[in-house]
């Protein structure tokens, strides 16, 4: 039994939680670079990360499967009497091509992660650092002329999704495991003339970077300026 | 290290001036340190230029967005009222002309400034002039675009030389606007609420202050009023603590800027790099067909390299704050000491002049 005061005391609940989602979606509508976290907790995914080839998909075998199953579902619809989805050279093209930019884009074979208080830090060998800030529930990324990188938290998973003005859009779901030693990277590429997006999946290990002999700082006047392990600048 | 024997000096010379009588501290003073009678002409007010607001813009999640570096601006804004100080030396149309850690609101003409634009190639400063008697002098945005490469190399101001003539030029139009008259008011109301903080027993009623925050003179004191010449006397003892600090913005200056100017070059570099890569894919006929691998991975390729730019600057800016970061600590540590030491001397002076006051008047606050 829930007695009058509960009843008033969730209801309340429910109103503030509903006016925190209109003032986020407000926020997410008005800066797509921008949204709201409030039902996720941002997963700590630090650490060292190296490519494990023993799992994870080959862009071959995955674009195969994908072909076939969209012959599958072009027969299937076939013999249902529903309009056929028939796939034609130049969306096979497509395809292939967004197969092409998904092999292209998981290549980096280390992924260094770092995780401050309000930021999470991608950083990938060849390749621009995934950045996303986070405050108060919501979480930023990056807007710019090129492209429009929006980041968030679902679930236990961190979501990176860049949008191209071509309208290429390119998402990494990155999921870490109980005993955060592995690290799942699923990455989803899509594009307006290509009907349906392809995924390539990738796996990373846990490793301890070896200590490097010299202590190295970055300085504008004199460039990387490094000390040796235990001496002093 | 001229400034350095100056401050080991400084603490022996106030504690003098705190510990013995007004009469002692006359005779204390001229032995140890030489002050200076004021023999300036009339026009040549003393101005202070407090250090600027640095303008970071309170959501932490824009700064990126925006490219504004916190650190980095917080020494621009220790940095560039130097540079403006040194335009108005340079005119020989004022005064003593200070950088002060905090507004001195007794200085004879104090100057705000918050910055609103630095990226390298532009500069853009919110200036504020009020006189002592509240009259405000200025209050303009100044803005200044580096156009070409040649324009700024060996400036030592990154190039905006102009923007701080401006300033200065406005200054002079703005006190040719004032009569002899006024500009007398402004010293005299100046030196009358530095001595109402110090001793508002003696000096609380000779001025009336408005809500707008403007003085007028009610009366003033005799010329030979001996409570206002100890008065004048702690000013110039404080002057001298003063140019110290002040001096401790030179030694910040000559060590960072350098450096200031390399960051305000890579800016300046990438901020042309961007402008040209932009012209170029406006002016880009589209060759691969949309959809392509090679159509995707263009549009891929523009966005990772503006981002690496972009990234890559953020290590400059770490590199800034590497290189500069031990000067600017030293400059806050070294200023924060005066400062207090400063404020325990206010204490005690106001305490010695009260006594005084009242031995001499039989009025006790």
């Amino acid at each position: 039994m829930i007695n009058p005061q509960q009843k008033l005391r969730t209801l309340l609940l429910v109103l503030l939680v509903a006016l925190l989602n209109a003032g986020c979606s407000n926020t997410v509508r008005e800066n797509p670079a921008v949204r709201s976290y409030l039902d996720a907790r941002p997963v700590d995914l630090s650490g060292s990360w190296e490519r494990d080839y023993s799992r994870g998909d080959d862009v071959n075998l995955q674009l195969g499967r994908l072909f076939r199953k969209l012959n599958r579902t072009s027969r299937d619809q076939r013999f249902s009497n529903r309009p056929a989805l028939i796939i034609s050279q130049r969306e096979a093209s497509s395809i292939v091509a967004l197969a092409q930019l998904a092999e292209f884009i998981t290549r980096p074979t280390v992924l260094t992660i770092t995780h401050g208080e309000n930021e999470l830090l991608v950083e990938r060998e060849g390749d621009y650092a995934i950045v996303c800030e986070f405050y108060d529930g919501l979480a930023h990324g990056t807007e710019t002329q090129y492209g429009t990188e929006a980041c968030g938290w679902l679930g236990q998973q961190f979501i990176s999704r860049l949008g191209l003005p071509d309208g290429t859009g390119i998402s990494h779901r990155f999921t870490i495991s109980p005993d955060a030693q592995s690290l799942h990277v699923a990455t989803t590429v899509s594009s307006g003339t290509a009907g349906v997006p392809f995924t390539l999946n990738r796996f990373y290990t846990r490793f301890e970077p070896l200590p490097g002999e010299a202590n190295c700082i970055e300085t504008l006047s004199r460039k990387r300026v490094c000390t040796l392990q235990g001496t002093s600048p | 290290m001229r400034s350095a024997s100056r401050l080991t000096k400084l603490p022996g010379l106030l504690v003098m001036t705190g510990l013995l009588g007004c009469s002692q501290l006359e005779a204390a003073e001229s032995e140890r340190l030489p002050i200076p009678e004021d023999q300036r002409a009339i026009a040549q007010l003393n101005i202070s230029i407090a250090v600027f607001d640095p303008g970071v813009p309170a959501d932490p999640a824009s700064h990126r967005r925006l490219q504004v570096f916190p650190r980095i601006r917080e020494v621009e804004a220790l940095f560039l009222p130097f540079v403006l100080r040194e335009a108005l030396v340079e005119s020989g149309e004022w005064g003593a002309v200070r950088v002060v850690p905090e507004p001195d609101i007794a200085a004879e003409l104090l100057i705000y400034g918050a910055i609103v634009r630095s990226d390298g190639q532009v500069l853009e400063l919110q200036v504020r002039a009020i006189d002592a008697t509240g009259r405000a002098w200025l209050n303009a945005t100044y803005k200044s675009e580096v156009t070409a490469d040649g324009e700024r190399q060996g400036q030592g101001d990154g190039g905006f030389d102009a923007l701080y003539q401006s300033i200065a030029r406005d200054l002079v139009s703005a006190r040719a606007q004032l009569g002899e008259k006024s500009l007398k008011d402004v010293r005299e109301v100046s030196l009358l609420r530095y001595a109402d903080q110090l001793a508002p027993a003696a000096f609380g009623d000779y001025l009336d202050s408005d809500s707008d925050g403007s003085f007028q003179i009610l009366r003033l004191p005799a010329q030979n009023d001996p409570m206002l010449e100890r008065i004048e006397r702690i000013r110039r003892v404080e002057y001298v603590v003063t140019d110290t600090v002040d001096e401790k913005f030179r030694e910040l200056h000559s060590e960072i800027a350098a450096t200031y100017d390399l960051w305000r070059q890579y800016r300046w570099q990438l901020a042309q790099t961007q402008h040209a890569e932009a012209q170029r894919l406006q002016n880009a006929r589209r060759k691969a067909p949309r959809g392509s691998f090679e159509a995707m991975k263009k549009s891929y390729d523009n966005y990772k390299w503006a981002r690496i730019e972009a990234q890559e600057l953020e290590v400059w800016a770490q590199g800034f704050d590497n290189d500069v970061g031990a000067s600017v600590e030293d400059l806050e540590s070294r200023v924060a000491e005066l400062e207090s030491l400063i404020e325990d001397q206010y204490a005690e002076w106001g305490r010695i002049l009260a006594q005084l006051f009242a031995l001499e008047t039989g009025i006790s606050e």
